[in-house]
């Protein structure tokens, strides 16, 4: 079934089983980490493997091939492309392959959505497996890397495979949502509580959280993360200290790049794009169910006209698929069977029988695997989450087992719906609109007029018989309510371009978003002209052939520049004008050095438009920095690198984390604005101005306070479970690595006397009981 | 409005700083600077010398216009000498000095007493004519430190004579 798994001994399923309980284990395994890691309620095993995704920067992910973090294991044994997948997500081991990163993200960020809409029995089934969230919690991981290689034809009719594409899963209202802060409001009259067929506890709660988009929680995952990170590095840093500042400096911070996917995860459902509309909807039903055709006739009524009808900007006339989920413990397969062959009669092709054990899995059972993480959940859902393992009183493993020929039936059922039924009825569906729509507007005729002047196929007698409410002139959009109706032909060229979008074929996306930008602009329908000429710019940046620079500053700046300056003056949409700088300036950065300028000026302008908070402020911060730094200059004197900017830039993000108290972070930026001013970091002697001498020295003493401080955290914990001796060892140590880390030989230490110890002697409080011995140690220690 | 000036020499050290603000719409000639823009200015002058060598490849000027700017508004006018010295000036036109708390905090400086600092336009031909007229009167001083018997090249300037040309250039043009 799985031959690959084979091909990796590290990837047995005996090894994930012991994933928990090898986590702590392995922070152990370091001789200084174990100093650190005891027991503290906080870095519990479920945590941390929570955390693992930005965890590549700890020591013990970096200490060996085997991390032994949630997303790596999961995600190999569940597919290659997964492997493929995660490796260049920000999991990735240190510079590897940091070009292609963003690139990457952006590819598996824009996604097919399907919805997923299953009947009250067969979430009651699926909970039995441990599964509080229902059938789409079930599915969600399987979705986010299709099994295999998806082959995908573009509109001039070449093929092209892919082996990380993927889907996602949501409910079918997920992202609809409104959040707590009631910041955006959909034209939906219903709020999202008529979730009837989920459970009632969690229904309202998770529909909400499931919707992305929102800023804040970005930012405050981040900083939990963030966090997280500064807690683990306790005394370990030293060992690595040399190791930190001599990686390269471009690889993006994991941080960074958590943000990035967050930005990018669980778009909210909106009008003006129609990225996270279903493209097919998925109505299950179990072999419980006393009546399974009518159940299914109900849950499809539900979907187009009952409560579950989405909002009317959306297209209702997406694909429904058929799902038969049998119960393999309790059960008759004949009868399945049987059930599903009048399921294919009465509803063709779009069906799938799928084979589910109830009985829960356990870790100790032979054939289980853990259930991959989302590595696509919105930010409130992480955040919910790492709350909920916060506070849980138990340190039980809160992982969920599959049994693994359950992971294989829903792996099967996630590539045939894929390659079966959800990419050729998009491409059908891009042909045809190509055809219909898009065509005549690009012909001589059509380039002069816009779409809703003459050309509607779809509803030719609407525009000119029945004037619709709220629009005076000749335009099908409904500036009242701010959406074109679905049917009309923007709406479907918007489709047109969001799904060439998903399917990569960028030209034919590109094109399209181009020809809506001016529609949109003489509709005056702002918000998707913003987003038509983000995703324009996106799209062209997105193609793989090269821009002549010209070109690209000419349309695609342009084109940000209106898109940003149009979500956020016009529309007050601060989410959305931050999501086009940051995919922007990333794939801007990536295209050589030429454009890093252009990367660091988009980095700058998000910062003007303080569309990011205080973690963000310093990620942007640090972003502009490698920006600046990825601008090689020419000849042996390299003319026109940024080396001075990106260290400046450095400084200042240098500074947000000081202001942030993240010591570790300043400490790397610190480092960095050091190597690249060519100064030793922390002696900063050589800075020809004074005024920025004393602010890095200024800078680095507080980056070194702290540290202590960070480390006087440490020892307060250590004192209350450790004796006296292994305390003074330890001290040793520490006291050693302070002066290491200042001075490269510890004889220059002893040459100086008390000079570099002086910052030692402020009176930190758990410092104070061992603050007596330092000269002691130094006598013993040479 | 208030600057910046320095000088800056062939291996990134500063000559010669001075700071003033501007004498013309009635200023006093007092910079306005911050506390902490002392370090910010002098971060955001070496950070566009990289600037600088790229532009001096490209003009055949001595006086390079408009080199960059940093947000939220602080502009960066440069000038280059024969021998490699880079003369820069930073026009802040809003009180709010260039610091990262500005950036976050909103535009904090809308009670500015310079009424002309919101339409300040850097890459005006008035502008930039006032900006090349006092370039080039601090260059015919400079030449004239430079010929010093006692003045070394790349060492900063000390001379009282030399200020004081400098602030009555400024006063002069800006």
């Amino acid at each position: 079934m799985n031959p690959l798994q084979d091909a990796d001994p590290l990837q047995s399923p005996q090894y994930s089983n012991s994933e928990s309980s090898l986590v702590l284990p392995k922070i152990r395994a370091s001789p200084v980490a174990s100093l650190a890691s005891l027991p503290y309620r906080r870095s519990n095993p479920s945590l941390s493997s929570l955390f693992a995704s930005t965890a590549s920067i700890l020591p013990k992910s970096r200490s060996g091939s085997v991390t032994p973090t949630a997303p790596l294991v999961a995600g190999s044994v569940f597919s290659p492309g997964a492997t493929h997948g995660a490796a260049s997500l920000p999991s990735t081991p240190q510079g590897s392959q940091p070009a292609d990163e963003a690139r990457t993200l952006i590819l598996r960020s824009f996604v097919p959505h399907v919805g997923v809409f299953a009947s009250a029995d067969t979430d009651e089934l699926v909970r039995q497996k441990g599964l509080s969230g229902g059938f789409v919690e079930l599915v969600r991981p399987f979705g986010e890397c299709v099994h295999g290689k998806v082959t995908i034809r573009d509109s001039i009719g070449a093929s092209r495979s892919w082996d990380d594409f993927g889907i996602r899963f949501t409910g079918l209202r997920d992202g609809i949502g409104v959040p707590p802060g009631g910041t955006r409001r959909s034209t939906d009259s219903r709020p999202g509580t008529a979730n009837g067929y989920r459970s009632s506890t969690e229904g309202s709660d998770a529909a909400w959280l499931r919707v992305g988009g929102d800023v804040r929680s970005i930012e405050e995952v981040v900083d939990r993360h963030l966090a997280y990170a500064e807690e683990q590095s306790g005394p370990t840093d030293y060992l690595n200290h040399k190791q930190n500042t001599a990686e390269t400096p471009i690889a993006t911070s994991p941080f960074y790049a958590l943000y990035l996917r967050k930005l990018l995860s669980s778009l909210p459902m909106a009008p003006h794009e129609t990225f996270s509309h279903p493209v097919a909807c998925v109505l299950a039903i179990s072999s419980r169910s006393p009546s399974p055709i009518e159940e299914l006739r109900r849950l499809y009524t539900a979907t187009s006209t009952g409560d579950q009808r989405l909002p009317h900007w959306v297209n209702n006339e997406f694909l429904r698929y058929y799902v038969l989920v049998h119960d393999e413990d309790h059960d008759d397969i004949s009868k399945s069977t049987s059930l599903f062959e009048q399921m294919k009669r009465h509803f063709g092709l779009h069906c799938h029988l799928l084979r589910l054990r109830t009985n829960q899995c356990v870790s100790s059972d032979e054939d289980c695997i853990r259930i991959p993480t989302c590595e696509w959940i919105s930010a409130s859902e992480e955040l919910a989450e790492i709350h909920r393992r916060e506070t849980a009183e138990d340190i039980s493993d809160p992982n969920i087992y599959l049994h693994e020929s359950d992971a294989a039936a829903l792996r099967t059922f996630v590539r045939e719906l894929t390659t079966q039924s959800i990419v050729p009825v998009m491409e059908r569906l891009i042909a045809t609109w190509n055809e219909q729509v898009a065509s005549r507007r690009r012909g001589i005729s059509g380039r002069f007029m816009s779409l809703s002047k003459k050309w509607s196929p779809f509803s030719s007698s609407r525009t000119s018989s029945s004037p619709t409410s709220g629009n005076p002139s000749n335009s099908n959009y409904d500036s009242l309510q701010g959406f074109y109706r679905p049917d009309s032909p923007e709406a479907t060229m918007r489709k047109l371009a969001d799904y060439a979008f998903m399917l990569r074929d960028f030209k034919l996306a590109s094109s399209v978003y181009d020809l809506l930008r001016t529609d949109f602009n003489t509709d005056k329908a702002w918000k998707h002209y913003a987003a038509a000429n983000e995703m324009c710019a996106i799209a062209t940046l997105m193609t793989p052939s090269n821009l002549s620079s010209k070109s690209r500053t000419e349309n695609v700046d342009q084109m940000l520049e209106s898109a940003s300056y149009s979500f956020l003056s016009r529309c007050g949409a601060p989410f959305y004008a931050l999501r086009t700088l940051a995919m922007g300036l990333e794939l801007l950065k990536l295209r050589g050095s030429s454009a890093a300028d252009d990367a660091a000026r988009w980095a700058t302008k998000a910062l003007e438009m303080r569309v990011v908070g205080p973690v963000g402020e310093a990620l942007f911060t640090e972003r502009v920095s490698a920006c600046y730094a990825s601008r090689k200059g020419t000849g042996s004197m390299s003319w026109g690198s940024r080396r001075r900017k990106a260290a400046f830039w450095a400084v200042l993000a240098a500074d947000s984390w000081v202001k942030l108290e993240k010591g570790v972070q300043a400490e790397k930026c610190l480092n960095e604005a050091g190597r690249l001013y060519g100064v030793d970091a922390d002696g900063a002697m050589d800075l020809p101005f004074e005024g920025m001498r004393i602010f890095m020295q200024a800078l680095g003493e507080t980056v070194r306070a702290l540290r202590r401080a960070r480390r006087g955290y440490d020892r307060a914990r250590e004192e209350r479970e450790e004796d006296e001796e292994t305390l003074a060892e330890e001290e040793m140590v520490e006291e050693i690595s302070e002066t290491l880390d200042r001075r490269p030989h510890r004889k220059s230490l002893v040459g100086v006397g008390a000079g570099p110890m002086g910052p030692l002697d402020t009176p930190l409080s758990p410092l104070r009981s061992a603050e007596d011995e330092p000269r002691f140690k130094d006598d013993q220690f040479e | 409005m208030s600057y910046y000036f320095t000088i800056i020499g062939t291996k990134d050290n500063p000559i010669f700083e001075h700071e003033f603000g501007t004498s013309k719409q009635g200023g006093d000639g007092v910079a306005r600077f911050r506390e902490e823009a002392r370090h910010m200015n002098q971060f955001i002058a070496h950070a566009s010398l990289d600037i600088v060598e790229e532009v001096q490849w490209a003009s055949g000027q001595m006086y390079l216009k408009l080199l960059d700017r940093f947000p939220p508004a602080t502009y960066i006018s440069g000038f280059i000498t024969a021998n490699n010295v880079k003369f820069l000036l930073l026009t802040c036109p809003s009180d709010s000095a260039p610091s990262r708390s500005s950036i976050t905090s909103a535009a904090s400086a809308r009670s500015s007493s310079y009424p002309s600092s919101a339409t300040y336009n850097p890459t005006a031909p008035a502008t930039e004519e006032a900006v090349k007229s006092f370039f080039y009167e601090v260059y015919d001083a400079w030449l004239k430190t430079l010929m010093s018997p006692f003045y070394h090249i790349n060492t900063p300037i000390g001379s009282p004579v030399f200020r004081s040309r400098v602030a009555a250039a400024a006063k002069k043009y800006l």
